[in-house]
């Protein structure tokens, strides 16, 4: 009898062991999983703020080229709309993303346009200008990186055996790679245009 | 960039001149030498033979000692003949290749990169024990301030024998020569690239235990597999990491390495770069069994030269587009 009641104990001993060792897998589990996913939207806010940085950066560089460039008006009320639709915070996601992409673009325009008055580049102000966009330029680039990278981890945890049991549950979904479009992978370097 | 003609109209116009009081120096030495060899043989010899060395009960332990006091002299006289020589060599024909490269550069055979910035790269943490070096050259090749020099550092392990002897064992931490330069780009914090032994003998599980190695900071994985195969790269951020290790200066990174061909340590701490890579042999260092006047000779302490000097180049750490004069 009393042996009996010992061997049940045992039993009973392992069972709430391997109950544990369970509860501790899954804790583990779900908070990788969280953690991942709050590298994430940290490394989207990362690139947010960075884009700031740009975003900030437009009015000066529109005044120091305007005073040279002055027919070039166009580009310069298409950046403002640009930018004040960015800052509103309107868009959200992809459009965002397309939105950034176009202030880039034009951003671009601005300083190629710039290599017609030999007066502005020689402009000590606009020089500094330049070198802090093509700053922003690559720590956004770096940011972007930053952000597929963690988006790489994520979506490994999101989609692998047994962590995707649990995205599941919690109802986590794989999360968009930043792209380049063709067209900015042809000159994704501003800095080449300001090679002499 | 110097090319190899260059080197050797330098080489015919100027360094030859130089050399030759330095050959017939070493003539001599090797002379002296010898005879104190031949001197010194015989001294062993007669002293093993009055002590009765070939009899039918040789005295070892006057052989010995005489033997051993005998080396002892022959080493000391080396010693004092072959160090003036070092030291001439050095301040004539080392410096005047340093200045061959660009007049701005300081050469001094005697000091070294200090510990303090050798700490402060955080490439090797472990606080050496004993910190040597020698053949420091610094200066601005364009914008870039640079400096470097020979590096020995190591630590001691004592143990206790079965006897109760104390033993003090020294170990390399680093051999070979530590590079310093002003980065083209400003940041904070410290990123380290460190030579990647972990995934290649392990693979993806040793991707995995680089992930918690906890001394260095975070690992962070870059989208370069060819990088990410040679080097793996810590940090204390990951934007930083990345605007740091631009695609493009992944790819100047990997041509550096094999164009050095061996275990290469770099970090990035607060707009400097360290590069520490490891050497077996001690760098620019004369010969004394062998003629000084050989064009050979002079291209290998190029070569070993322009490798660093290079790393400018091979970088491109003048390109200032960035915000950083």
């Amino acid at each position: 009898m009393v042996q009996g009641w010992y061997k049940g104990g045992s039993m009973e001993k392992y069972f709430l062991l391997g109950i544990g060792i369970v509860f501790v897998v899954i804790v583990f589990i779900f908070n990788s999983l969280i953690v991942r996913r709050n590298q994430l939207k940290n490394a989207y806010a990362t690139v947010d703020a960075l884009l700031k940085k740009r975003y900030d950066l437009i009015p000066n560089i529109v005044e120091t080229v305007k005073g040279y460039a002055k027919h070039e008006s166009e580009l310069f009320t298409g950046i403002a709309k640009l930018r004040s639709e960015a800052l509103s915070g309107q868009k959200t996601g992809k459009n965002k993303e397309e939105l950034d992409r176009e202030i880039g673009g034009a951003l671009k325009s601005i300083l190629a346009v710039s290599e017609n008055y030999p007066e502005l580049k020689a402009n000590g102000n606009f020089l500094h200008l330049q070198k802090t966009l093509n700053e922003v330029e690559e720590q956004i680039s770096a940011g972007r990186r930053a952000y597929n990278a963690s988006v790489n981890d994520y979506n490994n945890a999101v989609m692998m055996f047994p962590t995707n049991i649990f995205a599941k549950l919690l109802g986590f979904k794989p999360g968009d790679y930043y792209t380049v479009t063709a067209g900015e992978r042809e000159n994704v370097n501003t800095g080449e245009l300001f090679k002499k | 960039m110097k090319t190899t003609e260059d080197l050797k109209k330098f080489y015919r116009e100027k360094l030859y001149i130089a050399l030759l009081p330095l050959e017939r120096q070493r003539k001599k030495i090797v002379k002296v030498l010898a005879i104190t060899g031949a001197v010194i043989t015989f001294i062993v010899l007669g002293v093993t033979i009055l002590t009765g060395g070939f009899s039918r009960s040789p005295n070892l332990f006057a052989f010995i000692l005489s033997l051993i006091l005998g080396l002892a002299a022959f080493a000391g006289a080396y010693f004092i003949v072959a160090k003036g020589y070092k030291n001439q060599f050095k301040s004539e024909i080392i410096e005047k290749l340093v200045k061959f490269f660009d007049e701005g550069l300081y050469y001094n055979p005697e000091l070294r990169i200090t510990s303090e910035n050798y700490m402060a790269s955080r490439i090797f943490p472990k606080e050496p024990d004993r910190y040597n070096g020698e053949d420091y050259i610094s200066g601005k090749l364009g914008k870039t301030a640079v400096e470097f020099s020979e590096v020995h550092s190591e630590y001691k392990t004592e143990s206790t024998d079965s006897k109760g002897r104390r033993h003090t064992n020294w170990h390399t931490i680093f051999k070979g020569i530590f590079f310093i330069a002003d980065f083209n780009k400003a940041f904070e914090g410290v990123t380290v690239v460190l030579p990647d032994t972990a995934e290649k003998l392990f693979g993806f599980f040793g991707t995995m235990l680089q992930g918690y190695n906890f001394t260095r900071g975070k690992l962070i994985k870059l989208e370069d597999p060819e990088f990410e195969k040679e080097f793996a790269v810590y940090g204390d951020n990951q934007v930083t990491a990345r605007y740091i290790l631009s695609t493009s200066l992944m790819e100047k990174i990997m041509e550096f390495k094999k164009k050095t061909g061996r275990p290469l340590h770099m970090s990035f701490v607060n707009s400097r770069l360290y590069i520490a890579v490891s050497y077996e042999k001690n760098l620019f260092e004369p010969k004394l069994f062998a003629t000084l006047l050989d064009f050979e000779l002079v291209l290998e302490y190029y070569k070993d030269l322009a490798l660093f000097t290079g790393i400018v180049e091979d970088l491109s750490l003048n390109d200032r587009l960035w915000s950083k004069d």
